[in-house]
């Protein structure tokens, strides 16, 4: 199917540092540092934010996102609710109808599932229902996607669910200074925004320029290049820099595309992105049948159909559950399975 | 609390013998050293999570011992070891979720009559209301078990569960263990009113709340329960007052959320130690008995540690076969790919 | 990592101060929350203190005989500070490996 030359056991240098802002006046902080000072400054700023899920309070979170949060703000803005997804996401509309801007966690992806009535059928559609009289400011942190060898619903990809639920928008930080920005804007928006956090990503420390963003808002071009864009979102992005490093040993320029916001899209820079380069992969850790590399794929037709070069190609998790830890490396796209994503559209000749 | 009409004199009111006692004494000193194993080996790295039940094996083993293998049926979360080694499951088939090799264990679900392991809280509650009245449709006497926590019992689907199962008198044991803590939550902010046995009286099914730690009192309450339902009176449920006195798992840090105070306090004495106590003030057992039940336990332990050791990953293939009975075109040419590319073929 | 200095604490009925027995733990090991830390002696009894947490001793104070005040440090614990939260592991970042080399002729119209 290839003519890739497979070599057993090569070894290259490390992958180079991400993109983003100058290196002046960047802080070194783990996205779990760099979220838990978003939320502090979010607390901070308006009286109006609520911060509560399963042991946020006096716990700070599993994940320690919320560490130190009820120390600074008290039990009545920082707390701990019942064991009950439902329960926390049913609470967060009454909340927000009450004028409140609730910052819900549901704590691992896979207990998003218990509370997808009320995202999907109340969250999702008050706004509507109520003629924008009822607005849901709702910013829903959802520890996301695998690669920790967690028990079972403890790693799921959920954003193609997600992003079909007309009225929710979704955003997916890829390192330490994205999540700080979007967690920061995703909180003051007036609209239900999903927040994916990639958890194998949480304890990585990388540069933040906490005083500048950037654009909050649309996707964000992590590496220039000229022969192939990497669409990617969440953990997935960080995997993409290094195959570019890779590629580039093999005279192969490739572009790293961080899509950031999963709805809406921002199908502008998508479009620009591959009028430059003209090949498209696109990468997620979910499964492939009606996933988001789908939606991708045809926003870039869209937009390219007269310059591509090649189908757009997409390289994915498949369509099974999340394997246990033993196997969830052989699920998750991995270096080689999107070397050879590039190297099928490379060869990829019309006629 | 005990609103269960008192058992007929029937088998489920004969006192347990002295080799059932000293049996229940050997599985929960297995069950312990196993417990306390399984946290070393993450330390070790030979497996990279477990949820421990110290102080919970009275609960798991008394229960799970009263059990009839032939007939019922258990839906544990995934913190039923003691009640797994109690109806003699395959201990590493059982680990193998720890070891990561497979999400809900590598044993037979219907031969050792233990539902895959349940990593949602209160996952399972509403499958076992599910079993139970299919035993009523097909005319059988099995019961299920739901094991769940002070925790689960927050979730909307087990309120539903205990309706379901009332209007429809479905022979099921809600088994609750209430240990106190759900990762960082007391019970006493999880638990509205504080007792979750009180809440079968909304639903018209008569409860036992029990000490937790009393594995005769466990065996003898839930052997009551399980004939209630088998006679078929309807559904019961069980609320064994307990402790979890190690973290909710092994990264898990108690010290954020809980003094050592309160552990000591809260947890009362050991269950296993109780136990001990009375074995020997009645003569049921001896510290001969005693040293021999710690040593079969230690070989257990190495035993089960050298399976886990040596068990390597599942197939990669297994993630394609056993999504579905009859597989789809499009899952096998991902199959294929995958063996294309994997360098594990 | 992190380092945890744990205190002295008060051992109840407003002691002061209390003496090093002996310690049960060395620096480097590896302990559990509860293991028994350290043997002390106050002017009431002998009394074996438990770990508050577990984590690697990186430290420890006084020696057997040596006198320590209530809140003066004791033991010392490193601790990770990258722990993955309730379950699962960190990944290690590694250099990338691979296996797959590109070959193809980029025409740069």
């Amino acid at each position: 199917m290839s003519n890739a030359i497979v070599e057993s056991g090569a070894t290259v240098r490390h992958g180079a540092e991400e993109g983003g802002p100058g290196e002046n006046g960047r802080e070194q902080l783990s996205m779990q540092q760099a979220l838990n000072r978003a939320l502090d400054e979010v607390l901070a700023e308006s009286p109006k934010t609520l911060v509560f899920g399963e042991d946020c309070g006096r716990l700070g979170g599993v994940f320690r996102i919320t560490d130190g949060l009820q120390a600074k703000y008290g039990e009545t803005r920082v707390f701990d609710t019942p064991l009950a997804e439902s329960g926390i996401l049913g609470m967060a509309v009454g909340l927000a109808m009450a004028g409140f801007q609730p910052i819900p966690e549901v704590q691992f992806d896979g207990f998003a599932y218990p509370a997808i009535n009320q995202i999907v059928c109340q969250i999702g559609r008050m706004n509507y229902r109520s003629r924008g009289t009822l607005p849901m400011p709702i910013t829903l942190r959802v520890p996301s996607f695998g690669g920790i060898r967690a028990p079972e619903h403890h790693g799921e990809s959920l954003e193609a669910l997600f992003a079909h639920v007309p009225g929710l928008k979704v955003v997916s930080p890829s390192n330490p200074h994205e999540a700080y920005h979007l967690l920061k804007y995703a909180a003051t928006r007036p609209d239900p925004v999903i927040f994916m956090e990639p958890k194998s990503r949480y304890w990585q420390k990388d540069g933040v320029d906490v005083s500048h963003g950037g654009s909050p808002t649309g996707a964000k071009v992590m590496r220039p290049g000229r022969h192939l864009t990497l669409v990617a979102w969440g953990a997935m992005v960080g995997r993409c820099l290094q195959v570019a490093d890779l590629a580039a040993e093999d005279g192969v320029d490739v572009e790293v595309l961080d899509l950031r916001w999963l709805k809406p899209i921002d199908a502008e820079t998508l479009a620009t992105s591959v009028r430059k380069t003209r090949r498209a992969v696109v990468v997620h850790e979910a499964p492939l049948t009606s996933g988001l590399g789908a939606e991708v794929a045809q926003l870039i037709t869209q937009g390219c159909f007269d310059t591509l070069k090649a189908p757009v190609e997409r390289v994915t998790g498949f369509d099974v559950p999340y394997p246990s830890g033993d196997l969830e490396d052989e699920y998750i796209p991995n270096i080689d399975r999107i070397l050879n994503g590039i190297q099928r559209v490379l060869e990829y000749r019309r006629g | 609390m005990d609103t269960l009409p008192p058992p007929d004199s029937g088998s489920a009111a004969v006192p347990l013998t002295s080799r059932q006692l000293r049996e229940l004494y050997s599985l929960m000193v297995a069950v312990r050293h196993l417990d306390s194993s399984a946290v070393a080996w993450q330390r070790q790295g030979i497996i990279p999570g477990y949820a421990p039940e110290l102080g919970q094996e009275a609960a798991q083993v008394g229960s799970g011992y009263a059990v009839d293998l032939a007939r019922d049926f258990v839906f544990p979360t995934y913190r039923e070891m003691g009640v797994a080694r109690a109806m003699g499951v395959d201990m590493v088939a059982y680990m193998a979720t720890h070891k990561a090799t497979w999400h809900g264990g590598l044993y037979d679900p219907i031969e050792s009559r233990l539902a895959p392991i349940q990593a949602v809280v209160a996952g399972s509650v509403l499958h076992a209301v599910g079993w139970a009245h299919g035993q009523t449709l097909a005319g059988r006497d099995g019961v299920a078990m739901s094991y769940f926590g002070d925790g689960a019992s927050s979730q909307g689907d087990v309120h539903e569960a205990m309706n379901f199962a009332a209007v429809m008198k479905a022979p099921v044991v809600f088994f609750v263990q209430n240990n106190g803590w759900a990762i960082s939550v007391p019970a006493d902010r999880q638990v509205a009113g504080g007792s979750v046995a009180a809440r079968a009286g909304g639903y018209g099914i008569p409860a036992i709340r029990i000490d937790g730690n009393d594995v005769v009192a466990v065996f003898e309450a839930t052997r009551r329960a399980l004939a209630h339902c088998r006679a078929g009176n309807g559904p019961v449920l069980v609320e064994a007052m307990t402790y979890r006195r190690g973290p909710h798992s092994t990264s898990d840090d108690p010290g954020r959320y809980r003094s050592l105070a309160e552990e000591r306090d809260g947890a009362g004495a050991d269950p296993l130690e109780r136990f001990r106590q009375r074995l020997l003030a009645d003569g049921t057992a001896d510290e001969a008995f005693f040293a021999a039940a710690m040593a079969d336990a230690k070989a257990e332990e190495e035993e089960i540690r050298a399976g886990i050791q040596a068990l390597g990953p599942r197939p990669g293939e297994e993630m394609f076969s056993l999504v579905f009975q009859e597989t789809t075109p499009v899952l096998q040419a991902q199959a294929a790919i995958w063996r294309e590319e994997s360098e594990h073929v | 990592m992190a380092e945890i200095s744990f205190p002295l604490p008060d051992l109840g009925e407003g002691l002061i101060e209390a003496t090093v027995l002996e310690w049960l733990v060395s620096e480097g090991q590896q302990v559990e929350r509860n293991q028994p830390l350290v043997e002390v002696e106050t002017s009431k009894s002998a009394v074996e203190l438990p770990s508050p947490q577990a984590g690697k001793v990186v430290r420890t104070f006084g020696r057997p005989g040596d006198r320590i005040n209530v809140g003066e440090p004791l033991i010392v614990f490193e601790v990770p500070d990258d722990t993955a939260g309730i379950v699962g592991t960190v990944p290690k970042d590694e250099a990338p490996k691979r296996r797959v080399r590109l070959s193809a002729v980029l025409d740069e119209d």
